[in-house]
C-alpha cells in the first residue's frame, strides 16, 4: 500500500448492523425448500422414475422448510407487531424491494405446495378417512379432501394431470422465492460482497446442494424408523448422491465465476474483497470449499458414493457448508464497514431476537411441524405402494 | 319511562357512533397504500416545504474536530446512548513521519437517489418534497433492509422507538425556520445549511465558487452533503488497520459487543 493512502482511524463509531442470525438460516431454509421441490418435480413434472418414491416425501419437506422459514424473518424484526405494514403500506417500492416480493411469493408458494401435496395425497386421504372412527378424525381428512371422495379411474387421473399443472407451475415459484432471497442482497449496492447480478444463481445452485444433502440426511432415517418396510432404498440415494454431486460441480463454476470477478477483475470494491477474503481465507478455503464441497463431491463419484453412511455424511457436510455460505455472504457482508476502515467482528447472543438459541428454537419448529406434516400425510404408505409393499389391510 | 327510554336511546346512540367512529379510524389505518398513510394525508411533516432543496457544504478546513455537532444533535433530537445520528471521526492519513489528522463530519447525505428509500418494504422511508429522508417510526417494522442498503453506514436501530433512524436535517426546526441543531452550533462554522433551489444561498454561493466532492460519488446515490477540502483517500471506504477504539476494548478485556470492529 502507498504511504500517502494509509488511513488510520482514531476516532470513529461502530456502524449499526441489523441482520443476525436469523437472516442466514432463513436463506437456507427457502433454498433448501425450493431444493426439495424440484428433486419432487422430477417425478410429477418429468417423470423421473427413480425419484417416484421420494417425491411425496421430498414435496412434504419442501412444504415444512417453508412454513419454518419466515418465522425467521418475524423475529428478526425490531417490530413484529408491525408484521400486517408490510402488506399494507409502501406498495411503490415493489419494483425496486425485493423484500417486497416476498409479500407474494411467500404467500402464494407455500399454498402452492400444500395444493399439489393434498391432489397427490388424496387416495391415501380418502382411504385414511374411510378408516378413520372419531368423528373428528373423520371430518378431518374429509375436509383435506375438500369433499372429493370419489377414486375413480378418471378422477385419479384428474388429479394426475391437476398434480403435474401445479407441479410445473411450482418450479418457477420455487426457483423464485429462493432466487427473491438472491435478489435482496444482490441489489445492495453499498456492499461489495453482495452486490453481483450472480447472487440469485449463487444462491440456487448452493441450494441444490442444501436440499439434496438434507434429503440424504432425513430420507434414510424416515424409511429406517417410520416406515412398515424399514428399509433404505439404496437406489434412490445412490441417485441423491449423484444429484448432490453434479449440484456442488454447477455451484462450483457459478462460484469461480463470482470469485474471480469479485476479487480479480473487480473496479474498486476488490480492494475491500481482497481484505475480506484475506482475513477469513483459512475457514473458507479448507472448510467452506475443501470440507464441505470438494471432499463430497469427490465421495460422491466414488465408489464410496453407493454406500450409506457415506451418503449420510456427504448430505450432512455439505447441506452444514451450505449454511456457512449463508453465514459467510450475510453476516460476512455485515462485516465490510461502508465509511469505516477495517473489518466488523460479529458475536452472536445466546439468546434474543437474531441469536443462536433463536435460530435453535427455528430447527425445533421446524422438526416438530414436520412431525406433525408426516404423520397427516400418508407419505410412508405412498413409498410402500411404489416398493411394492403394500399394507395388508 | 319516557326519560328511561330517551336515555337508553342515547346511550345506544352513543354505542353505534363509538363503533361506527372505530370502523372508519380502523378502515382508514388499514387501507392499503403504495406510500404510508401520513404522505397520504398531505401531513406537513411528510411532505416537506414544497419548492424547497435542502443540502449542507461542510467547509473541512474550518472544522477543528471538537465534536459540538454530536452533542448539539444527541441533545435536540434525544439520541440514546451510543447511538448517533452525525460524528466526527477523527483519522490519521499517511504513514509517520508523513502524517496528518484529518476530521471528516458524517450525517445522512439526504441522497436525491436514495438507496435506503428505495428498498423499504413498507414505505416507512421517504423522500419530502424539500429532499429531506425521513422515516416514519410508527410504520417501520424494523427489517433493517435500509440500514444494509445505505452505502454511509447512517442508518441504526433507536432502541426507543425500536425503528430505524437517523439524521433528519432536523426538519422539526427548518419547518420553523430555524437551522439544524449542528449547523447552529459549529464553533468554526464549519456546516453551513441552505436551499440549493435558491440561488442566492450560502451553499448554492459555496457550490459555485470553488470545487467540492461528496463522499463515496461512485454509490449512485447523489448525495447532498458536500465537502470542501476532503482528502482523496477518505472518499470511498477508506482501507486500513481498525478502529483503535475497538483495538483498545480488546485489549482491556471489555466483553464485546454484538458488532464491533475486529480487533
Amino acid at each position: 500500500m502507498e504511504p500517502i493512502q494509509t488511513v488510520t482511524t482514531l476516532a470513529s463509531i461502530t456502524p449499526a448492523r441489523p441482520w443476525g442470525l436469523d437472516i442466514p438460516n432463513y436463506f437456507w431454509f427457502t433454498g433448501s425448500s425450493a431444493a426439495a421441490f424440484i428433486v419432487s418435480s422430477f417425478a410429477h413434472v418429468f417423470g423421473l422414475k427413480k425419484f417416484k418414491p421420494i417425491a411425496g416425501f421430498s414435496l412434504l419437506i419442501a412444504f415444512t422448510l417453508l412454513v419454518a422459514a419466515p418465522l425467521n424473518l418475524i423475529d428478526d424484526l425490531r417490530q413484529p407487531g408491525r408484521l400486517i405494514n408490510f402488506f399494507l403500506y409502501g406498495w411503490e417500492n415493489f419494483g425496486t424491494s425485493p423484500m417486497k416480493w416476498g409479500v407474494l411469493l411467500l404467500a402464494a408458494y407455500p399454498v402452492l405446495i400444500l395444493a399439489e401435496a393434498l391432489v397427490l395425497y388424496r387416495p391415501f386421504l380418502v382411504g385414511r378417512m374411510e378408516k378413520a372412527e372419531g368423528r373428528l378424525t373423520r371430518g378431518f381428512f374429509r375436509a383435506l379432501t375438500f369433499g372429493r371422495s370419489e377414486l375413480s379411474e378418471a378422477s385419479l387421473e384428474a388429479d394426475e394431470r391437476l398434480g403435474f399443472t401445479l407441479g410445473a407451475v411450482g418450479i418457477p415459484l420455487a426457483l423464485s422465492v429462493h432466487g427473491y432471497t438472491g435478489y435482496i442482497l444482490g441489489v445492495v449496492h453499498s456492499n461489495p460482497l453482495w452486490h453481483t447480478p450472480l447472487m440469485p444463481i449463487l444462491f440456487l445452485a448452493s441450494a441444490m446442494v442444501s436440499g439434496t444433502g438434507l434429503l440424504l440426511v432425513l430420507l434414510p432415517l424416515a424409511q429406517k424408523f417410520f416406515t412398515n418396510r424399514a428399509a433404505i432404498d439404496t437406489d434412490v440415494m445412490t441417485a441423491l448422491a449423484r444429484l448432490l454431486g453434479w449440484s456442488i460441480i454447477i455451484d462450483l463454476v457459478i462460484r469461480f465465476f463470482w470469485l474471480t470477478f469479485a476479487v480479480a477483475f473487480n473496479g474498486a470494491e476488490r480492494f475491500r474483497l481482497i481484505d475480506f477474503f484475506g482475513h477469513h481465507f483459512e475457514e473458507i478455503a479448507w472448510v467452506e470449499y475443501g470440507l464441505c464441497l470438494l471432499l463430497p463431491l469427490a465421495i460422491a463419484f466414488s465408489p464410496l458414493g453407493r454406500r450409506l453412511p457415506w451418503q449420510f455424511s456427504i448430505g450432512l457436510i455439505s447441506a452444514v457448508g451450505v449454511w456457512l455460505f449463508r453465514w459467510n455472504t450475510v453476516i460476512g457482508g455485515q462485516t465490510i464497514g461502508k465509511t469505516t476502515s477495517g473489518l466488523l467482528a460479529y458475536h452472536p447472543h445466546l439468546i434474543g431476537a437474531g441469536s443462536i438459541g433463536a435460530v435453535v428454537a427455528n430447527w425445533l419448529a421446524f422438526v416438530a411441524m414436520l412431525c406433525v406434516v408426516l404423520l397427516v400425510f400418508p407419505w410412508d404408505e405412498e413409498m410402500d405402494r411404489h416398493y411394492g409393499k403394500g399394507i395388508e389391510l | 319511562m319516557s326519560q328511561l327510554r330517551r336515555l337508553f336511546i342515547q346511550r345506544i346512540g352513543a354505542l353505534a357512533a363509538a363503533v361506527a367512529a372505530t370502523a372508519a379510524s380502523a378502515t382508514s389505518a388499514l387501507a392499503f397504500s403504495a406510500r404510508n398513510p401520513g404522505r397520504d394525508a398531505d401531513d406537513r411533516r411528510y411532505a416537506g416545504q414544497k419548492g424547497k432543496r435542502w443540502a449542507m457544504v461542510i467547509d473541512l478546513r474550518k472544522c477543528v474536530g471538537c465534536q459540538a455537532c454530536t452533542a448539539a444533535c444527541k441533545a435536540e433530537n434525544v439520541i440514546p446512548e451510543s447511538k448517533f445520528r452525525t460524528w466526527v471521526p477523527e483519522y490519521e492519513l499517511g504513514r509517520y513521519p508523513r502524517v496528518r489528522k484529518a476530521f471528516l463530519p458524517q450525517l445522512c447525505n439526504h441522497c436525491d437517489k436514495a438507496a435506503c428509500v428505495s428498498v423499504c418494504p413498507t414505505g416507512a422511508t421517504f423522500k419530502r418534497d424539500d429532499g429531506i429522508v425521513a422515516v416514519d417510526s410508527q410504520i417501520c417494522w424494523g427489517c433493517g433492509y435500509c440500514l444494509n442498503a445505505c452505502p454511509y453506514d447512517k442508518r441504526f436501530f433507536n432502541p426507543l422507538t425500536q425503528a430505524a433512524d437517523k439524521c433528519t436535517f432536523c426538519a422539526h426546526r427548518i419547518d420553523q425556520g430555524l437551522l439544524p441543531a449542528c449547523v447552529e452550533t459549529c464553533v468554526g462554522g464549519a456546516r453551513v445549511f441552505g436551499d440549493l433551489n435558491d440561488p442566492r444561498s450560502e451553499v448554492s454561493r459555496m457550490l459555485a465558487e470553488a470545487p467540492t466532492s461528496v463522499m463515496n460519488p461512485a454509490a449512485g446515490t447523489r448525495p447532498q452533503i458536500y465537502y470542501r477540502g476532503m482528502a482523496g483517500e477518505l472518499q470511498a471506504q477508506p482501507s486500513g488497520p481498525p478502529s483503535l477504539d475497538d483495538l483498545a476494548r480488546h485489549r482491556d478485556g471489555v466483553p464485546a459487543r454484538e458488532w464491533m470492529t475486529k480487533a
